[in-house]
């Protein structure tokens, strides 16, 4: 890695289990700056509960995160994202019955100096980072249960966009889009990592995987399999890494613990 | 009905406020005809002042509903805060203002246990205030050994209105006028604001007749106050007391729903507690707020009704829970969570109050008038599943 001095994200032994079922069991796979990630697996592999770790929305049962190399204290996702960390859920996470700038802001809203909330403050900076992300979305005064799955998804994104991700997490974004708005997101992932940003892109899609990230982690039972640079391997090689858990052993596997690497 | 909501850029919450206004204004007018005294200053001050003890639980308790939980306790919760100031005051002789502080304290040490049990064990709060709803009346009957504590102190007894507890009419003119320069100052300002930001505001003649209805009521109401007149007495009796208090509780309430994060967050709660708590808001937290927050206006409903009934029993408030749930309901917050308003939960308290005056006038009996609000609750919870249906709220 030409980069590797900006290790953003170091997630270095972390395991967690749910009463006795070991979920994740001694990961470490890192992110730098500008790089996108992919984390692949079976359902129930272990991925997302690894990155809901991340995104502080599991609490960490041994093992450390390192954020620009300092062990950061993730146990809300509010500590998540006072660190720089977005995430976009596979459930996108929304506020079905509020409007896209009640859920743009949600948990993280403007106030005016009495302490209420600045709606004009809000909708002034929602227009802006929306109309970014998709000139056509208007009707961002209603219910986002009434909007589309593209809309929502712009909706979804526009968090980490307005306050400024340098870590996002993407779970699964693509799964319920159609082929245009695969594209904006595809589009808008290729921006991000040109702006600097760290993505660790949890998907199923191969064309996604390949077509996006820089490097890619295999998972399963709770466990890495292996971690390669995209490049290096085929798509048959990563399907019997994700099927048997069987590692390639063509090419070097790339040591993603820095302290390994050192 | 979108196409309608298209054609007159109103949401689908004004519409159905609207709506409910309008069910308002027809039994008014149905009332009216049948007894020819419904709308008299004396009846319209009554059901004011006979909506207030409910409507302030409704209006709290809406809120709770929001948030995808259940208070099934508070009318023993006012019978237990009720009898320890009754008792407090006529038994231990203290001054009513402690008294009150002490019923206050009372209601948030249970708010926060009921609370607590809730959001941070997990425990169904529909089984924590179900048995808060049967210990609270045991609480009652031991406070109050089972005697009813009179209440005398005439300061205290003005809270509750009846001869004296009005504020008169030049203070009813004065604050009748003082909301109608805040409605206007809020909607010239709204749309000024908008202006500034570049943002378009909804037509101007929908804006103005919201506002003009607003006012129209406000004023009305203020005459129809001042147009009463107790035989014995000298002066018009303006505004009652306990409508003030009703009145200031969803001033309160508006304004944390619509102007404070916690408000937002209640909200974001009922419509998805997943996601609320993925995006970093505080959960429990504001779960256990908003108990304490209904713990506080079960307090100030409590006061209002000893005062009333010039005395603090242990059956005060029995049944009450169901009304105050009835009448949010009516109103228009969904059991479902996550939608509601507090003005709704104003004018379902109404509803059932002008259900009970009128067919009383009408000289129904208790039995029928029981079955008709419990259908007329039917009635309600029918056009809100056709409602939202039709606006799109609920696919299903």
């Amino acid at each position: 890695m030409s980069h590797s001095t900006d290790t953003l994200i170091d997630i270095r032994g972390v395991s967690k289990a749910f009463g006795g079922v070991h979920a994740v069991e001694g990961v470490s796979v890192n992110l730098f700056a500008g790089e996108v990630v992919a984390l692949l697996g079976h359902n129930g592999a272990g991925k997302s509960t690894l990155m809901k770790m991340l995104a502080g929305a599991f609490p960490i049962d041994s093992g450390e995160i390192r954020v620009n190399g300092t062990p950061a204290k993730i146990e809300s996702p509010a500590d998540s994202q006072n660190l720089g960390v977005e995430t976009i859920y596979q459930t996108l996470a929304l506020a079905d019955n509020l409007d896209s700038i009640a859920n743009l802001f949600l948990g993280r809203e403007l106030k005016t100096r009495w302490g209420t909330l600045d709606e004009f403050a809000m909708e002034k900076a929602a227009r802006e980072v929306f109309r970014q992300l998709n000139p056509n979305f208007k009707n961002i005064r209603v219910p986002v249960r009434s909007l589309s799955g593209g809309q929502r998804q712009v909706v979804a994104i526009s968090r980490a966009i307005y306050f400024k991700a340098k870590a996002l997490i993407m779970d699964e974004p693509c799964a319920a889009l159609g082929p245009e708005e695969t594209r904006m997101v595809h589009e808008l992932v290729r921006k991000l990592k040109a702006a600097g940003v760290g993505i660790f892109l949890i998907s199923h899609d191969m064309p996604d995987v390949f077509g996006l990230s820089d490097r890619l982690c295999v998972m399963k039972n709770g466990k890495t399999v292996g971690t390669y640079r995209t490049a290096d391997v085929t798509e048959d090689e990563v399907l019997g890494m994700i099927i048997a858990g069987k590692k390639v052993t063509r090419v070097p596997e790339l040591q993603t613990n820095s302290l390994a690497a050192a | 009905m979108s196409s309608l909501r298209d054609n007159l850029q109103i949401s689908a919450l004004d519409l159905r406020l609207s709506i409910m206004a309008g069910v308002l204004v027809v039994m008014a007018i149905g009332f009216q005809m049948a007894t020819g005294n419904f709308l008299s200053p004396e009846n319209v001050y009554n059901i004011a002042q006979q909506s207030a003890v409910v409507g302030i639980v409704a209006a709290a308790i809406g809120l709770i509903i929001v948030a995808r939980q259940i208070d099934l306790s508070v009318g023993s919760v006012l019978a237990t805060v009720g009898v320890l100031i009754s008792y407090l005051m006529y038994s231990k002789g203290w001054n009513w203002m402690p008294a009150c502080l002490a019923g206050l304290a009372l209601s948030w040490g249970i708010a926060l246990y009921q609370g607590w049990l809730t959001s941070y064990l997990g425990v169904a709060s529909f089984v924590v205030t179900l048995g808060g709803l049967v210990s609270f009346r045991g609480v009652a009957f031991l406070v109050s050994s089972g005697r009813t504590q009179p209440v005398t102190d005439p300061t205290f007894l003005l809270i509750g209105g009846g001869l004296d507890g009005a504020i008169g009419a030049t203070a009813s003119w004065i604050l009748g006028l003082a909301l109608c320069a805040l409605i206007l100052w809020k909607l010239i300002q709204g749309r000024r604001m908008a202006k500034m930001h570049g943002f378009t505001s909804r037509p101007l003649a929908i804006d103005v007749a919201f506002s003009v209805f607003f006012v129209i009521v406000t004023l009305g109401f203020v005459a129809t106050m001042c147009a009463y007149q107790i035989p014995s007495k000298q002066t018009p009796q303006g505004i009652p007391n306990p409508v003030l208090i009703w009145g200031v509780v969803v001033g309160l309430l508006a304004f944390i729903v619509n102007r404070t994060a916690f408000g937002r967050y209640i909200y974001a709660i009922g419509g998805n507690p997943e996601a609320a708590a993925l995006v970093g808001i505080p959960v429990k937290k504001v779960m256990l707020k908003s108990f304490l927050l209904l713990g506080t206006m079960v307090a100030v409903a409590s006061v209002v009704a000893v005062s009333r009934l010039n005395a603090g029993t242990a059956s005060l408030g029995t049944g009450m829970e169901l009304y105050a749930i009835a009448a949010a309901v009516i109103g228009g917050v969904a059991l479902a969570g996550g939608s509601g308003t507090v003005l709704g939960t104003v004018l379902g308290s109404l509803i059932i109050q002008f259900l009970e005056s009128g067919l009383l006038l009408m000289e129904v009996g208790v039995g029928q008038r029981q079955v008709i609000i419990g259908q007329v609750l039917i009635v309600a919870v029918v056009f809100d599943v056709v409602y939202r249906r039709a606006t799109g709220e609920r696919m299903q």
